[in-house]
């Protein structure tokens, strides 16, 4: 059963929802110098910041003015109606624990994850929790949030994901890298490594009951763990779950019409995953146009499958596909894969892809269709 | 809704409690974890990952060292509960770097500043491929994480959910944690519900119909927090664990978890279907091992 996508908000270094995209479109990228730690010795000189005062609990605030957007847009009634919300994050509110560390500024352990946000933001929701899932956090919670409606647990739940930066995570960014990236450089021969995204996003998901107006709808999320690798992405692993999304949608890879791709610029990921789409999507009969955001707004970590959705959402009522800001050569991998490279294209896709893979082999896989 | 959606009832295959220290369910602690797991791939691994690992082993019966070998499980997800499990870590490198630059960090530590390395890490040892959750939730971690395992049951994303609790002990969680933590861990194996003589069955929503149950772990029964201590993340689990062993090894027959709900009784029950007459039993493992 789908279900449908009654609100979606999102915040990155671009700004709202609207203001992304429209920066996808025009190829904005908005990398900035590292204003998180030292970035010589973390051998990180940039990063994708957003637009909010002030280093502490900036994922929570981030995700609380998702939360409010969100819900505002779908009027979503929390007080009479059962909402559950389910928060995705790679890093949790970790960086408080750093200052911790360095400063000795005082925190509670119940502030790293974002139960007191929520409480807060949405004080009628009946059921919060926090998935823990690195880079596919928002994939997996969109998947959950699918099976509630399905077993009819709630009446509507609220995913949402947020992810600002740790030192720690930044560190081995930097310890990987011979000299600092510059900028994110998705699916490129040039591509020199992921640098870090604040961003967040909420969606309000419901049943295809619902009477209000609907920006898309969720045939499914496959899920996958590759159980192959600590680290390193693996091409069966991203396999799985991309056909376990199409046998739960009962659709076909030729159906496909975009994929909005992981893509995060770095050596390991982008060959794997264009390897994992010519094997499964085109092996399969699709041949989609392929895009990806992480030129223009850096990896945003657990946020980053829920900020792909939204920008699925406005292909859908706009009718035009960014192109991979960063994209000049494709990787070899990435030969005959439909790359959108410099222009947008104008497309009006029944069907989006969206790819999210996470350390620890966590793949998610998210099939949305136009309403 | 369907009738699979209407189910409160999964079937709990194995179970373990790896308690470090405490007397009738001690386990080998973190840093001796290779008694359990056998000697390689101990290296960067975490306190909690180690104690993860030691309990998922036990829950499966195996035989200490023994390592899994063979295809990947596509059909058992995991579902990973802990709230502190990788602060040690991230304070260390975050240290080091202050100290003296990314150099003083080896990448070996790159999987442990991303908290879900306790699910992946249970999920790369054993072979799992399906579903893989990590849950900080507070205290109540261990409770979504069999909401969760449920859900991941019911909606046939799964045939089987290793559901598993850890927690560390170390100096920053214990500051985080704001009172004294209990390290240990505990795990449990669920499978969808069918008819199975003898089987334990884990309701996650007793009924008010349902029969009381004979013992209850938490507040007024067997308090664990009283008892051991502030397992934190792991606690919900350390729970539903000590009520299988109650409810098979200790012959009590059905165990309540709470009680919680407003009439009462029990959030969440254990019980046996039948009497396991005479089955001899390792007390710290379920009826499969």
């Amino acid at each position: 059963m789908a279900v449908l996508i009654a609100g979606s908000a999102v915040r990155t270094c671009l700004g709202a929802g609207a203001e992304t995209f429209d920066g996808l479109l025009r190829g904005v990228c908005g990398v900035s110098p590292l204003r998180y730690g030292d970035s010589g010795r973390l051998n990180v000189a940039y990063g994708y910041h957003a637009e909010l005062a002030g280093e502490p609990f900036r994922a929570g605030r981030l995700l609380a003015e998702c939360l409010t957007e969100a819900v505002a847009q779908s009027e979503l009634d929390t007080a009479t109606q059962r909402v559950a919300v389910l928060v995705g994050t790679g890093l949790r509110e970790l960086s408080a624990v750093e200052r911790l560390a360095l400063t000795g500024e005082p925190v509670s352990a119940e502030r790293l994850d974002f139960a007191d946000v929520v409480a807060e933001t949405l004080p009628g929701a009946t059921y919060v929790t926090t998935i823990v899932n690195a880079c596919s956090a928002g994939g997996h919670v969109l998947a959950l949030a699918q099976d509630m409606l399905e077993l009819g647990e709630c009446d509507a739940v609220v995913v949402a994901a947020a992810d600002a930066m740790t030192r720690s995570m930044l560190a081995m960014v930097g310890r990987v890298a011979e000299t600092p990236t510059e900028r994110v450089r998705p699916f490129d021969r040039e591509r020199t490594g992921v640098l870090l995204g604040e961003g967040a996003a909420a969606l309000v998901v419901v049943p295809e009951s619902w009477e209000g107006p609907a920006l898309g709808r969720v045939a499914s999320t496959g899920l996958s763990c590759d159980a192959h690798h600590a680290t390193a992405p693996d091409i069966e692993g991203i396999a799985r779950a991309m056909s376990d999304a199409y046998t739960r949608a009962d659709r076909a890879p030729s159906d496909v019409d975009v994929v909005v791709a992981h893509a995060t610029g770095t050596a390991l990921n982008d060959p794997v995953e264009c390897e994992a789409m010519r094997k499964v999507v085109l092996g399969g009969g699709g041949n989609p146009l392929v895009t990806a955001v992480k030129g223009s707004t850096g990896h945003t970590s657990g946020s980053a499958a829920l900020v792909n959705v939204d920008v699925a959402l406005r292909i859908f009522a706009s009718g035009e596909v960014p192109a991979v800001a960063g994209l000049t050569d494709p990787l070899d991998e990435g030969i005959g894969l439909r790359l959108v490279i410099g222009d947008t294209v104008a497309a009006r896709p029944e069907l989006v892809q969206v790819n999210s893979f996470g350390f620890g082999g966590v793949n998610a896989v998210t099939l949305l269709e136009r309403v | 809704m369907t009738g699979r959606g209407r189910e409160t009832r999964l079937l709990l295959t194995g179970w373990s409690l790896h308690l470090p220290g405490i007397e009738e369910f001690d386990g080998a602690p973190p840093e001796k974890a290779a008694t359990v797991l056998g000697r390689k791939g101990m290296l960067y691994k975490e306190p909690a990952t180690r104690l993860a690992l030691c309990a998922v082993h036990r829950a499966l019966g195996f035989e200490p060292g023994h390592r899994v070998s063979g295809p990947i499980e596509t059909g058992t997800a995991v579902v990973a509960c802990s709230n502190l499990g990788n602060v040690e870590t991230v304070t260390k490198v975050t240290r080091a770097v202050e100290a003296e630059g990314g150099r003083g960090v080896s990448v070996l530590d790159a999987p442990n500043v991303s908290p879900n390395v306790v699910a992946s890490t249970v999920a790369l040892w054993f072979g799992f491929g399906g579903p893989n959750l990590m849950l900080c939730s507070g205290g109540t971690a261990g409770h979504a994480g069999l909401r969760m395992a449920s859900l991941l049951l019911r909606s046939g994303r799964a045939t089987r959910v290793v559901l598993v609790g850890a927690e560390p002990e170390d100096e920053i969680a214990s500051i985080l944690h704001d009172g004294p933590l209990r390290s240990g861990s505990a795990c449990v194996i669920l499978e969808p519900w069918h008819e199975k003589a003898g089987s334990l069955v884990v309701d996650v929503d007793p009924g008010e119909a349902a029969a009381p149950p004979r013992r209850t772990v938490g507040s007024g029964g067997f308090d664990v927090k009283e008892r051991w201590g502030d397992f934190y993340g792991a606690h919900g689990v350390v729970e539903l664990a000590l009520a299988a062993h109650l409810a098979v090894a200790e012959g009590e027959g059905r165990v309540g978890i709470g009680p919680h709900r407003t009439d009462g009784g029990p959030a969440v029950s254990v019980t046996v279907t039948e009497p396991v007459g005479g089955a001899e039993m390792d007390p710290r493992t379920g009826p499969n091992a």
